[in-house]
């Protein structure tokens, strides 16, 4: 098992806050944009990005109200985003597993 | 943040499984602890509210020949502490809700409108049983475990149907010691409250603090 099979969209830092994150969440619930900047602590031009990213992989759902004369943005994992998540921790725990404490592959130790 | 700067080629540069692993679990953690409307420490919180709230109640019942029921000092203890637990969940519930939206969050909202009605429903019961006659042990036995019985149960179905398991459990357990309580006479039961609904009170501290501990990838 090598990094490769770790989803690109997700191992990102930023991506993988953002993703765990909204994972904590019940499924189908919804999180404003300004409460998601909040708890991960990107700048909104760094978190849009990102968001953009992750929508056009349809990890995530976004959706715009308004209340009066404020716009609310809100964002949800979709069902997708849910399933690349549990593969992406299930890649990592296989992934640790292989690894000893010094953090080189198990088989390697057997050549050195 | 700084830690953008690697993250617009999408492959994550030097990201370590480790560090992504270490990364994950925080943030879950993270994130639970800042939804979750019930965390261990207001737990706590209500543990020591039953606890000195209900045992005031207690001292000031014991010994009495007749029975007569609580204080109006102890009842205030009671209340005053009833009150900053209301205040203090209150605002940890709009604080863990802040812009949060969505079907789990309107089932929440919908459980805890019911559990009021329920709650005030149950002592509202006290005042009919007070002017049908009931004697003062009866009564006095009354409202230290019989609302709470039927609170808990009520919340225990209502938190099952919403998967919520370890809230249905702490219902179950509250409903319990209300039920054990009802064996104990007017003034054993306030006793048997005070330290049942503790140990239930600290019991869920425990689980909630598990809940968020519990880690994704590392065990």
């Amino acid at each position: 098992m090598t990094n490769d099979e770790l989803d690109p969209l997700i191992h990102v830092p930023a991506r993988l806050k953002i993703v765990a994150t909204l994972a904590a969440l019940p499924d189908g619930d919804a999180l404003s944009f300004t409460r998601l900047q909040d708890m991960i602590g990107l700048t909104p031009g760094n978190l849009i990005m990102h968001l953009r990213k992750l929508e056009e992989a349809d990890y995530i759902g976004s959706k715009k109200s308004s209340n009066g004369s404020v716009s609310i943005t809100t964002v949800a994992l979709t069902g997708r985003g849910r399933a690349a998540l549990a593969a992406y921790t299930q890649v990592l725990r296989d992934l640790l597993g292989g690894l000893d404490g010094d953090g080189m592959p198990n088989h390697e130790h057997q050549h050195i | 943040m700084s830690q953008t700067s690697d993250t617009t080629t999408g492959n994550g540069g030097n990201f370590d499984p480790r560090q992504a692993a270490a990364l994950l679990d925080q943030t879950t953690q993270r994130a639970r602890r800042q939804f979750t409307p019930g965390p261990p420490l207001l737990w706590v919180f209500r543990s020591v509210v039953v606890l000195v709230g209900l045992g005031a109640c207690w001292l000031s019942v014991r010994g009495q020949r007749p029975y007569t029921g609580p204080t109006g000092p102890a009842l205030a203890v009671l209340f005053a502490l009833v009150a900053a637990n209301i205040g203090l969940s209150t605002w940890t519930i709009k604080h863990a809700a802040a812009g949060v939206s969505g079907p789990a969050q309107r089932a929440w909202r919908i459980w805890a409108g019911v559990m009021l009605v329920v709650l005030i429903g149950s002592y509202a019961f006290m005042a009919p049983a007070y002017h049908a006659g009931a004697s003062h042990p009866q009564w006095g036995l009354y409202p230290a475990s019989g609302p709470l019985l039927i609170v808990g149960l009520v919340g225990a179905v209502a938190t099952a149907a919403r998967r919520d398991w370890t809230i249905s459990l702490t219902m179950l357990a509250i409903a319990a010691a209300a039920a054990i309580a009802g064996f104990g006479g007017p003034v054993g039961s306030w006793l048997i409250m005070a330290v049942g609904l503790c140990v239930v009170c600290l019991g869920t501290a425990a689980l909630r603090a598990q809940e968020e501990r519990h880690n994704l990838v590392r065990s």
